[in-house]
């Protein structure tokens, strides 16, 4: 780049930010909402007022002075940074610019109608696509390592401060928008728009070298950070999102990123494509059915919890087993269609009540609810004089699944069973030329995948009390395999991050719910094109994944096409 | 043995036979890849075997290492058969590096020689799963040997770059050590300087003859005469399938058939490039 380029960029650069400020300060609708507050603030004031800065707005607005700064001081890293503020500022003013104009009936409604003129969205629009531009010239400079040191029990602070801006976070995305459904319709599109925010302000952070030197600092503090990491997760109950619902919905991730993190065995560690993962948590869950006690089960046995989640672990294990088996003949596409198969035989056998085990279209209801002395799992506690909601503890416990399936997955990977995993998905044949048992070690995979998803469906079956056929279709398994691509293959924050997106979306996107699948399509596509490595991608695979690397074929979109539903 | 080798060897055995095969032929459906091969590979000796391109050299291997299982004859190691699985006969003692480089390219360097540690690991999923401290020695254990044998083959520096990273002749020298992590008795080389210049083959050539110094025995697929006749105690040559002849380096050199098999014309150049 040279020095007038550099010039110019600068004034382009500025020239967004400004926009962009300008922009949050514009009113943004020419009407009023007729649905209620959006979001979350007087409606007449937000979006004629000049100055409603709240929600998104204060969003753009960060964005706008950030990039204005950047834009002015060199720092290393500017570039990437500013492009992250850049596509944050582009994707909010177009999802609320989107949101309004549909609700308001056409583009009257974000520009000029009936003597009233909003164009705040369009402007910040403008703003934000100009950085994008001024950063997409010239080379990206490469991501700043930083090598900060401090005392260790200062950097043990600031990890713990850290962690806890993240639960935090965590918090706000969980409970931004509010409950979903018809009682609020503005919650998708103020979560799309928080979670883009999120986003974007994460891309910055990472842009800025912040986050790697944050991820070294961990790394330096292995034990401390995974001790206050699972204290932030156990801490969420504390937060804003220590309600009822949001305690539900947190534990129904739970399940998910458990069952994830045993997906990402079989996918992301040994490279073997599993299709139809989902019937492994269903045949964990109607296991704990029919052993707790629930008098829909035909069994009528009532065992203690803990035998019940270990019992319904081994039955998934050895049903991964059985289906993993065919890999000692079957490679690739062909072994994807097997556990596709199996999947469908797993789902229309407990459709049909075949052997009377998992009550058919009835499901099975009536699973009673975990208790610890004599307390049960789904009431309300007080503990210490401070009141938690009900179905805490059920949040407390799947923590600490999740944290056990973690614990499993990243000891395996770091091991001699781990390596050979990873060689068989890197390369079989050489693999194999290498004394890896390659049949014995691809079960083994399937085996203790199945076996994690098995626990969490043991959970699942006494959280829900209900358990039936339905909630372990086809699409399931492709949602769960994206969660795990999404999120990054191989890699433990991949597979929860992965499923905590895609299993939260569902639950905020209600309104939505006609275009669900189709929004979660095209997101998938685009996360594919443009970060195929996941969210949080494997070091390893960061690599493989170099220009000029023949990158391996994804079948999820193919494979979303065909779901119909 | 019922085909023992007819060919008159220019000097004795270096040592005692390690590896011997045995009338080996494979045919796939109407095409006879290799033809009642046989051939009896020495303790620290180093076998060169060259012929045209399609002759059958990478063939042999595969049957060697139990990828294929020959139509007929048996390949034994020390007067034990060998078994057709390529993990067993790892187990065994006989490794291998493949024509294209087949590495593990997104494990590191080092994590690629762990792989080849993995035969001579005992631990298994539950000890994987505890971490426990027989699980900690074997990890350090295997950690010091992979350490030991990048140096050996002076990857040091790069023990922690993704194999995929690494400079194509890097990469052939890291396909020998994660071989030799598996502690082989004989270590085939499926032509481990192609692609090299001058300074690299030389330095592989070198590299060889180390592998020998440690005790192994090596079986190498080469085109590269120098290399041949310089480092190679005896050559089999195989044209079409079938062992032309087979001797030390010199008798191979002179041999008309073999300048005939190669160039289709007399003597007169042999010892020049006759690449195929």
């Amino acid at each position: 780049m040279n020095a007038t380029e550099l010039v110019n960029s600068t004034a382009l650069r500025v020239a967004g930010g400004l926009l962009t400020i300008t922009g949050t300060y514009l009113p943004w609708a020419t009407f009023v909402l007729n649905d209620g507050p959006y979001p979350a603030k007087a409606t007449l004031e937000f979006f004629r007022e000049p100055f409603g800065l709240a929600g998104y707005r204060a969003h753009l607005l960060a964005f706008g002075v950030a990039a204005l700064v950047f834009a002015l001081v060199a720092v290393p890293g500017q570039g990437r940074i500013l492009r992250a503020l850049g596509a944050g500022v582009v994707t909010v003013s177009v999802l609320n610019g989107l949101w309004i104009t549909v609700d308001g009936g056409g583009l009257g409604a974000i520009t000029v109608s009936d003597e009233d003129v909003a164009f705040g969205a369009p402007v910040a629009l403008v703003g934000g696509v100009l950085i994008l531009a001024a950063s997409a010239r010239g080379r990206a400079s490469d991501v700043p390592a930083w090598q900060w040191r401090f005392p260790p029990w200062w950097e043990r602070l600031l990890l713990l401060g850290v962690l806890v801006l993240l639960l935090v976070l965590v918090s706000a995305v969980l409970t931004s928008g509010g409950q979903g459904g018809a009682a609020n319709v503005y919650a998708g599109a103020v979560f799309l728009s928080f979670l883009a925010a999120a986003g974007a302000g994460m891309g910055a952070l990472h842009a800025s070298g912040l986050s790697s030197w944050v991820a070294a600092l961990s790394e330096r503090h292995r034990g401390f950070g995974i001790g206050v990491l699972l204290l932030c997760a156990l801490a969420l109950p504390f937060t804003g999102a220590g309600t009822e619902y949001w305690m539900t919905v947190a534990a129904n991730i739970g399940v998910y990123a458990a069952a994830a993190i045993g997906l990402n065995i079989v996918v992301g560690l040994a490279g073997l494509l599993d299709l139809g993962y989902i019937a492994f948590l269903g045949i964990g869950a109607f296991v704990a059915a029919n052993l707790s006690g629930a008098a829909a089960s035909r069994i009528g046995l009532d065992l203690p919890f803990p035998l019940v989640m270990v019992i319904s672990a081994v039955v998934a294990g050895l049903f991964g087993a059985v289906v993993g088996s065919p890999t000692l003949r079957v490679r690739g596409d062909y072994l994807a269609i097997v556990t596709l198969a199996f999947g469908e035989i797993f789902v229309r056998s407990a459709q049909n009540d075949i052997g009377g085990l998992t009550g058919g279209s009835n499901a099975i209801p009536g699973i009673p609810p975990l208790s610890l002395f004599g307390h049960g799992f789904d009431e309300k506690l007080v503990i210490g004089g401070v009141r938690v909601a009900p179905g805490v503890l059920y949040y407390v416990l799947i923590v600490l699944i999740v944290a056990g399936a973690m614990l499993v997955f990243a000891n395996l990977k770091n091991s001699r069973l781990g390596r050979a995993w990873i060689a068989i998905r890197e390369d079989e044949d050489a693999a194999r030329a290498m004394g890896v048992r390659t049949g014995s070690t691809k079960i083994l995979a399937f085996l203790i995948g199945a076996m994690l998803a098995g626990m969490a469906g043991a959970f699942y079956a006494h959280k829900t009390a209900t358990v039936s056929y339905e909630s372990f279709r086809f699409i399931e398994s492709v949602t769960l395999l994206a969660a795990v691509i999404l999120g990054g293959m191989g890699t433990i924050p991949g597979a929860v991050l992965g499923a905590s997106i895609l299993f939260v979306l569902p639950e905020k996107l209600r309104e939505f719910s006609d275009y669900r699948l189709l929004l979660f399509g095209i997101a998938l596509i685009l996360i594919m094109r443009f970060r195929p490595q996941g969210l949080v991608p494997d070091t390893h695979r960061r690599a493989e994944r170099a220009p000029g690397r023949e990158e391996p074929t994804v079948v999820l979109p193919a494979v979303l096409a065909k779901v119909g539903r | 043995m019922p085909d023992q080798p007819t060919v008159d060897f220019g000097r004795p055995l270096v040592g005692e036979p390690v590896l011997h095969a045995a009338a080996v032929s494979m045919r796939f459906g109407g095409l006879t890849a290799l033809k009642d091969v046989s051939f009896t590979l020495a303790d620290r000796e180093i076998i060169g075997l060259i012929g045209p391109n399609g002759a059958g050299k990478t063939t042999l291997f595969n049957c060697l290492t139990g990828l294929y299982t020959p139509t007929s004859g048996s390949v034994a190691m020390r007067g034990i058969p060998l078994p057709p699985d390529p993990a067993r006969v790892t187990e065994r003692g006989v490794a291998r590096t493949f024509q294209n480089i087949r590495l593990f390219p997104s494990m590191t360097a080092e994590e690629n020689v762990l792989v080849g540690r993995h035969v001579r690991m005992r631990q298994g999923a539950l000890s994987s799963l505890l971490h426990g401290p027989a699980f900690r020695r074997s990890e350090a254990e295997a950690a010091r040997r992979a350490g030991e044998l990048l140096a050996f083959v002076g990857l040091t520096r790069s023990s922690g770059e993704p194999a995929g990273n690494l400079a194509y002749g890097d990469q052939r020298r890291l396909e020998i050590a994660r071989a030799l992590a598996t502690d082989p008795e004989v270590l085939l080389l499926d032509e481990p300087t192609a692609g090299m210049n001058a300074q690299e083959t030389a330095a592989t050539r070198q590299l060889i003859s180390a592998v020998r110094a440690l005790g192994i025995s090596v079986v190498v697929i080469e085109h590269d005469t120098k290399f041949i006749f310089g480092t190679c105690d005896r050559v089999v040559v195989l044209v079409r399938g079938e062992v032309l002849v087979e001797g030390t380096p010199e008798r191979v050199r002179g041999d008309p058939r073999v300048v005939e098999a190669y160039l289709g014309a007399p003597p007169g150049g042999a010892g020049g490039g006759w690449h195929g």
